[in-house]
């Protein structure tokens, strides 16, 4: 007789806790954390056994563009966090401005990722060259494939508040959780690729 | 109200910026005119710093702080995990070298 | 509750269930306990000790792989029941058609070629060991490598879920198909390194994908389990899952 309600239920826009978007976005957070965390760990573990090659090899990084990739990042972060509320409000000509911001500073992260791998190119750094490459290219790659379907995402988003009949904050809360997800991942790669020794 | 929220979102970003400058006194403190050293302290405190980062991302960017206990201990629990398989390894990895 | 099998509308779904299960129980045997495939052997063997391996695994590789033919026809069962899934759901029956066509056609380079190519490899334990080595790397390559088509299909079954309003599947195995098919992209580096992380043996492209691709295979099971018994043979969502089902799992009665 008594049915479990496995939908979830769409969350009233009141101060009660509320998972925020859908909880089956959680999930995939969890879990894509910690299949990352598993490549980390191995670079980690192979860093540490071999110290000297990978120091020599990371010397080629230039931090300040690490620096400068993060923040654009984390700034695409705060700009989809104000679009989430924004939206709550029901200002939805402001979300939208906040959701083109984002998808602005995405870009942006976009094209100093691409000239740091130009620039290591140009030094003679590739996939092949060395160990420490190995695992910063395949940690970027992985990452910016993440990059790009957040684009995809940030398009779900923006199709949600364009349309008054379409419009659904648990949508919008869930594409925000994604795009969170891609900011922390990077802080995470950035932190052990470009300062960690 | 919304200048509240506004507010509250601007300092967190504020904060995670200044935490990310702070990388740059990180890695300088770990070279020895001018040349890069291994730096066990380095290394764990930039891998401590990112988790703080995560935290505060997952807490007031992802709104967990409004969320019901139990994603709050799912949040905490993995950055917990994160912490110990990370550190773990790079130390094992020391220690085997 | 539990109707007798003769007269269960559900009887052929059940019978594809069992089977795609029994299936995956037989691979991961075959593969990981008798031919020895799975690991994988190193990526850097000489010729010489490439034939050493085939003769080390002799017996198991050939009597693993003669099973492996007779019996490896009931993959389709597993690739049938998901199809079959993508149907029930409310998006454009090209998702189920197109998830169909790929699977079958990735089950050649995927999962027979290894097959042939081992046992080809074994049967004639004196060929020069340069043919041996280029039948071990045939193997292993085609196994790991062609992962491209594999991630399309995770793609499509994963849009068709987040796209169904039939509830078929929860929307996370959704997510978690996007998971899978990223630990998938991760294995194309096996095509360059011998050693190390990314080589078909590898740390990163072999032991975390495997690790992955085990739980998503898992829980899809048990998924295309709880869509049968919520299947009403509608076209219209799926009734949520009975309490009393979730306890009990289906039990094959035969009619008395």
């Amino acid at each position: 007789m008594t049915t479990i309600e496995t939908a979830p239920p769409t969350p009233p826009v009141t101060e009660t806790k509320r998972v925020p978007g859908q909880p089956d976005m959680w999930v995939f957070v969890i879990f894509e954390s910690l299949i990352f965390t598993a490549y980390f760990a191995v670079y980690l573990y192979y860093r540490a056994r071999h110290e000297a090659a990978f120091l020599a090899a990371q010397s080629h990084l230039e931090l300040w563009l690490g620096v400068l990739a993060t923040i654009a990042l984390l700034t695409s972060s705060w700009s989809i966090a104000r679009c989430v509320q924004t939206a709550r409000a029901g200002r939805y000509k402001t979300a939208v401005r906040d959701a083109y911001l984002t998808a602005g500073f995405g870009v942006v992260f976009m094209g100093l990722k691409i000239a740091d791998w130009v620039h290591q190119i140009h030094l003679g750094n590739t996939f092949t060259s060395s160990q420490f490459f190995q695992y910063y290219f395949f940690l970027t790659a992985i990452h910016f494939v993440h990059l790009l379907i957040g684009f995809v995402v940030l398009g779900v988003l923006l199709y949600q508040l364009s349309g008054a009949e379409r419009r659904s904050q648990e949508i919008v809360e869930t594409c925000a959780t994604y795009w969170h997800t891609v900011d922390f991942l990077w802080v995470l790669i950035f932190a052990l690729l470009y300062v960690v020794r | 109200m919304e200048t509240g929220f506004n507010k509250r979102l601007f300092i967190v970003w504020i904060i995670l910026s200044g935490i990310t400058v702070l990388y740059l006194v990180i890695d300088h403190s770990a070279e020895k005119h001018g040349v890069r050293t291994a730096s066990e302290v380095a290394s764990v405190s930039a891998i401590v710093l990112a988790l703080i980062k995560v935290r505060i991302i997952m807490r007031e960017f992802m709104e967990v702080r409004e969320a019901p206990r139990l994603l709050c201990l799912l949040t905490d629990g993995l950055i917990v995990v994160m912490a110990i398989v990370l550190l773990g390894a790079y130390l094992i990895g020391r220690a085997l070298a | 509750m539990s109707l007798p099998l003769r007269d269960d509308p559900k009887r052929e779904l059940w019978y594809a269930w069992y089977a795609a299960v029994f299936f995956y129980t037989l691979y991961s045997v075959i593969f990981f306990l008798v031919t020895h495939v799975q690991p994988p052997g190193q990526p850097w063997y000489t010729p010489t000790q490439v034939t050493h391996w085939f003769a080390h695994y002799h017996n198991g590789l050939l009597i693993g792989f003669a099973l492996i033919f007779a019996l490896g026809g009931l993959s389709a069962t597993s690739i049938a029941l998901i199809t079959y899934s993508i149907r029930r759901m409310s998006v454009s029956r090209a998702f189920a058609y197109s998830y169909l066509i790929l699977y079958a056609v990735s089950a050649v380079p995927g999962f027979l070629f290894i097959c042939v190519a081992m046992t080809a490899g074994t049967f004639r334990p004196d060929r020069d060991p340069q043919l041996q080595q280029w039948l071990y790397d045939f193997g292993f390559l085609s196994f790991s490598g062609t992962m491209g088509v594999f991630l399309i299909g995770s793609l499509i079954w994963m849009t068709a879920i987040l796209l169904d309003k039939n509830r078929v599947f929860p929307k996370w195995f959704g997510y978690l198909n996007l998971c899978n098919a990223l630990t998938e992209v991760v294995v194309a580096p096996s095509w360059i390194f011998y050693r190390g992380v990314f080589a078909w043996n590898g740390l990163i492209a072999w032991w975390i994908d495997v690790f992955v691709f085990g739980i998503y295979t898992g829980v899809f099971l048990m998924l295309l389990r709880n869509m049968i018994l919520r299947e009403d043979f509608g076209s219209g969502p799926l009734p949520e899952l009975p309490l009393l089902a979730r306890q009990a799992p289906a039990t094959l009665e035969l009619a008395s």
